[in-house]
């Protein structure tokens, strides 16, 4: 790229050709304010804040959408400019109401900074109040139109960075603003609440809606979310130590940029939550034969924890003992806590929720690639050839890598969504493949896939070269695929669509995103083994922005399976079964690894119905609340002779533990997440925990030391030291804040070994089952993670209950003769909840989604325990009735 | 006659002419308000899906242009000139007596949707000062006669239906 010479201000300086006057002057240090400029926002020149004077001729420039020329002369604070910029802030002042005393904007307000420097205390015009509307009425954003300056960055955010669309101008002159369609209120529009928008506000037009705090944090510390799988970096405004605000980290090259979603930017009021946990607990009885919870030392109350549970194994054996970890917990803690469980314990029943929500595909696509797609960073599918969304609804799973699908097909990349549900991705889309109604959707999907992969893998009649140096089994798959296709032939709209995707498709290299819990609804190991051929088909793996992205569900599904959270598991991705893994670890520990796996989730509620599990260690989990058949959990866990649980809310687990130790949430300590990209990110501690309470990691390091084990875990350091030892993957962590997972040790075909990627066997489609009823499916809606264990604290996304609905077609709510605004009720074999319903275009007829998380996560006794059972827990499809109440 | 029960099908017709060309928004629209007399509120949807942008854009322009209206107007448009050279000549006279005689304020039609009174800064007929529109004919040299004559018609124009 050429390199131009110029001068700004008399100084001699170079840039690039392109280069806006703005940009030049501030890689130079070189202050130009500006009110509409944002750095990932394209320029826009709305302000004038930014006029620069062009020393020969004289004239006037927006430094933003200037192009730096050869030659050029700047001037960028001269008599005139100044004389200039003093009056559009006195315009601006003008209209603008008198409440900067009140303005929660407080001393970030960059309309203030403005005229504090240029001097401007009383504007010596008519005022013109510009009375616009005033909008509180949604917990998460407060409208204040008054005081917006017409600079257009939340209306460019909303379009550019999160391709929402909720508002653009309207009107013009004096009566511009930004509006919603028709001008609704926010909450009735497309709005997602991401919050960007608030963020970006010079003024005070958008803020936060706060209960309790009001004005400027004393502190900003960084910090990563703690909620999905993106791993949003984060600016953490604090006070008196507790977080008061959150907002979107200044990092170059974050996942996030300056996006955020509604859990993200909103949902971090659960901190501050009455219900945490402030001191240890240890159950006692008195004489009466009355329970309660009294408060203790935390040496007592580890102590016991350590004598009950030894004790445990010393009478009935390490298999009586089991492990529930946390996908939310750092990468250290969990790697702690496998190795208490393993060597101390000697026992491979070390689990997590994460086995049942992500891990599962997660873990069969790093089987299928062996390897190939541990880091997968989400800026790549912005420069993608084309994109493929298999069942992916990032609006309601992970909204941050949703935008990066989003800006690129609004920048012109193809993209074709394939799912069963018409999400508001497929409104990118130009080619929308979609299960026809008539059959269990989902079931149809492997074969939509299929004929997909069929038309672009063989162009022209004969198969890629990808196809014949690196896969086996492209001629059976292919064979499979006719017969599928002659038994099942695809409809005329599906062949349309087909079509037209493969058009786009045609010789690119696809980037496919898919949905993180498609394994855990019926057909789903269909569904991803589909999706694998599909890339193989294109050729897309190894290939530079492409490949599969998998958005994991929660802060540190990925680290966790990483750190062998799993009961055939063991750290850095090695099967158990793996006699090499388990010497290297063997050596490395010091111990004697059993070569059975352990109890997966299913088999630990079985185990504790049966009597023979006897002791359980939960660390950070809900399981009352998470797992499917709530009650059937609860009575298990009942006939557990000792439950000791590390946890930050009192709750229903907590409440049948025998010792409860209060931990720290992520803000509240230091460690790692492991997001979907691969990216090891690390954090320090934000906010102070309330009370007593320690950071998990540091409990688990108490007990480490009760348990009599010699080393001692006393700083985050001493265990990130032993992971770069033991686990080559994670060789880095804890070096820099953003490190990458190592791919040294995969042994992809591409390192020349003679391993091929392998098409799978195309299973014949099920037959019909003739079922009556409906098939439900338990899925996310952004508001709440999961099951909704911290998201339900937060008192904002409590005051949001307007989604709780269950969604049905129109026609189905016609044939069941329901009428609107009443309620239904779902049974199936193992549960019924009652639900309000809406008709929702997204849903096929004979389907019903359930929006898991809501009030109390009720949806959950709608499946069975046995669904969980790994390594297909197809926990979230399940048949139901609906009846009329 | 009910402007707000509009044919859809018509109107999905003209919209499906135009998909996915999204340089035509404004033509498009202004086919729209040919056909119907204002752009009905629930073609904004459709007109975004169709041309690949969000609705809140489709909106904005909409609400940008004068010349596009969102609410029905009257068979007859009245445009009053409030120009200098009709200022000049007594157009603020004309104004009052058009809104005594509809009964309408400016911006306002009435309830039978026969009138719509708005005003405009100049129809560039300035040499036949004082002037106005009705629809697409021009009106000038008006004094309180000519007008009320001028509405006669047009109120003769509907008894005729």
């Amino acid at each position: 790229m050429e390199s131009i010479a110029l001068t700004i201000n008399g100084k001699k300086v170079t840039c690039r050709t392109g280069d806006t006057l703005l940009s030049v002057a501030e890689k130079n240090n070189i202050f130009i304010p500006a009110l509409c400029h944002h750095p990932e926002l394209k320029p826009y020149g709305a302000c004038r804040m930014c006029l620069v004077e062009d020393e020969k001729s004289g004239r006037l420039m927006a430094a933003c959408v200037t192009p730096a020329a050869k030659d050029m002369a700047v001037l960028t604070d001269t008599d005139r400019i100044i004389h200039h910029r003093k009056n559009i802030v006195r315009l601006m002042m003008a209209e603008h109401p008198e409440s900067c005393i009140v303005c929660s904007k407080g001393n970030r307000c960059e309309l203030r900074a403005l005229a504090a420097r240029l001097g401007i205390a009383e504007t010596r015009l008519y005022p013109m109040p510009n009375h616009k509307p005033y909008e509180e009425l949604n917990p998460f954003i407060v409208r204040d139109l008054s005081k917006c300056i017409l600079c257009g960055k939340c209306i460019r955010a909303d379009h550019e960075l999160v391709a929402t669309g909720a508002i653009d101008y309207n009107d013009r002159g004096f009566c511009s603003r930004p509006a919603t369609l028709m001008e609704r209120p926010l909450e009735d529009s497309t709005c997602t609440f991401c919050g960007t928008c608030v963020s970006m506000c010079p003024t005070g037009a958008l803020s936060a809606k706060h209960a309790g705090y009001v004005g400027t944090p004393e502190k900003q510390k960084d910090s990563i979310c703690g909620f999905c799988g993106a791993g949003c970096s984060l600016a953490m405004g604090t006070s008196g130590g507790r977080v008061v605000e959150v907002n979107p980290l200044k990092l170059k090259g974050s996942v996030n940029g300056s996006t955020l979603c509604v859990r993200g930017h909103f949902a971090h009021d659960f901190l501050n939550n009455a219900g945490r946990l402030h001191q240890p607990l240890i159950r006692t009885r008195n004489e009466n034969g009355d329970e309660k919870f009294e408060p203790a030392e935390w040496n007592k109350a580890v102590s016991r924890a350590a004598e009950s549970l030894a004790e445990i194994k010393r009478t009935h054996g390490p298999g009586s003992i089991a492990f529930i970890g946390s996908p939310k917990c750092s990468t250290e803690e969990n790697y702690l806590f496998q190795k208490i469980a393993r060597v101390m314990f000697g026992t491979n029943n070390v689990t997590s929720t994460g086995t049942i929500n992500g891990q599962t595909l997660l873990r069969r696509m790093e089987e299928k690639t062996m390897g190939a797609a541990r880091t997968m960073p989400l800026s790549e599918l912005e420069k993608a050839e084309a994109i493929v969304t298999v069942c992916f609804d990032p609006d309601n799973t992970v909204p941050v890598a949703g935008y990066h699908v989003k800006r690129a097909a609004r920048a012109g990349t193809p993209l074709v969504t394939i799912d069963a549900r018409k999400t508001r991705l497929a409104g990118f889309a130009g080619a929308r493949i979609r299960p026809e109604s008539g059959m269990e959707p989902n079931a149809r999907i492997p074969a939509l896939i299929y004929a997909l992969a069929d038309k672009i893998a063989d162009p022209g009649g004969t198969s890629t070269d990808f196809i014949r140096q690196y896969t086996s089994g492209w001629e059976e798959c292919k064979a499979a695929i006719d017969s599928l296709l002659s038994a099942q032939p695809l409809s005329a709209a599906e062949e349309r669509e087909i079509k037209r995707a493969a058009q786009m498709l045609s010789g690119r290299k696809i980037g496919l995103v898919l949905g993180a819990d498609v394994m855990e609804q019926a057909h789903g190991t269909q569904i991803a083994d589909a999706a694998f051929d599909l890339i193989l088909a294109a050729g897309s793996i190894g290939a530079s922005n492409a490949g599969i992205f998998i958005p994991a569900p929660e802060s540190n599904t990925v680290g966790a399976m990483d750190m062998g959270m799993a009961p055939d598991l063991l750290p850095g991705r090695h099967p158990l079964s793996d006699p090499e893994a388990r010497k290297h670890l063997e050596r490395l520990w010091n111990t004697k690894l059993s070569p059975d796996p352990g109890l997966d989730l299913c088999g630990i509620v079985e185990a504790a119905e049966s009597g023979h599990l006897k002791g359980l260690y939960i660390m950070g989990e809900n399981l009352v609340r998470t797992l499917p058949d709530p009650d059937r959990v609860a009575n298990a866990l009942k006939k557990i002779d000792f439950i000791a649980t590390q946890d930050i809310f009192e709750n229903r687990t907590t409440r049948l533990a025998h010792v409860v130790l209060p931990g720290s949430a992520f803000a509240e300590k230091a460690g790692s997440f492991t997001n979907m990209e691969g990216r090891i990110q690390s954090f320090s501690q934000a906010a102070t925990p309330p009370g007593q309470a320690l950071a998990d990691w540091r409990i688990l390091g108490l007990l480490a030391q009760n348990m009599g084990y010699p080393e001692q875990y006393t700083t985050i350091e001493k265990i990130r030291q032993e992971i770069r030892k033991t686990v080559p993957m994670y060789a880095a962590i804890g070096n820099h804040r953003q490190e990458w997972i190592k791919n040294a040790d995969a042994d992809t075909p591409f390192s020349g070994n003679g391993h091929r990627f392998t098409f799978a066997a195309v299973e014949p489609p099920p037959q019909a089952s003739g079922q009556k009823g409906f098939t439900a499916v338990l899925g996310p809606l952004r508001w709440h993670l999961a099951g909704g264990t911290r998201t339900s604290r937060s008192a904002r996304i409590n005051a949001w209950n307007r989604d709780n609905l269950a969604r049905l077609s129109a026609s189905d709510i016609g044939s069941l003769a329901i009428p609107e605004g009443g309620k239904i009720r779902i049974v199936s074999d193992h549960g019924a909840i009652e639900r309000s319903f809406v008709a929702d275009p997204a849903v096929l007829p004979g389907q019903v989604f359930v929006p898991t998380g809501f009030s109390g996560n009720e949806a959950a006794a709608l499946a069975g325990i046995e669904a969980i059972r790994t390594p297909a827990p197809a926990w979230r499809t399940c048949r139901v009735s609906i009846e009329k109440i | 006659m009910d402007p707000t029960q509009f044919d859809r099908s018509r109107l999905h017709e003209i919209i499906g002419d135009y998909r996915d060309r999204k340089w035509a928004l404004i033509p498009l629209l202004q086919e729209i308000q040919e056909e119907f007399g204002f752009i009905p509120p629930e073609s904004i949807e459709p007109v975004a899906e169709a041309l690949n942008m969000f609705a809140s854009q489709v909106q904005g322009v909409i609400t940008f242009y004068s010349g596009f209206s969102l609410k029905p107007k009257g068979r007859c448009v009245l445009r009053v000139c409030r120009g200098t050279a009709c200022h000049v000549k007594g157009s603020r006279s004309i104004l009052r007596l058009v809104k005594k005689e509809l009964e309408l304020e400016e911006g306002e039609t009435s309830s039978d949707y026969q009138f719509t009174l708005e005003t405009v800064a100049c129809l560039g007929a300035c040499f036949l000062a004082p002037t106005m529109m009705v629809n697409k004919d021009y009106f000038g040299r008006l004094n309180p006669t000519k007008v009320v004559s001028v509405l006669g018609e047009y109120r003769k124009d509907k008894e005729d239906d």
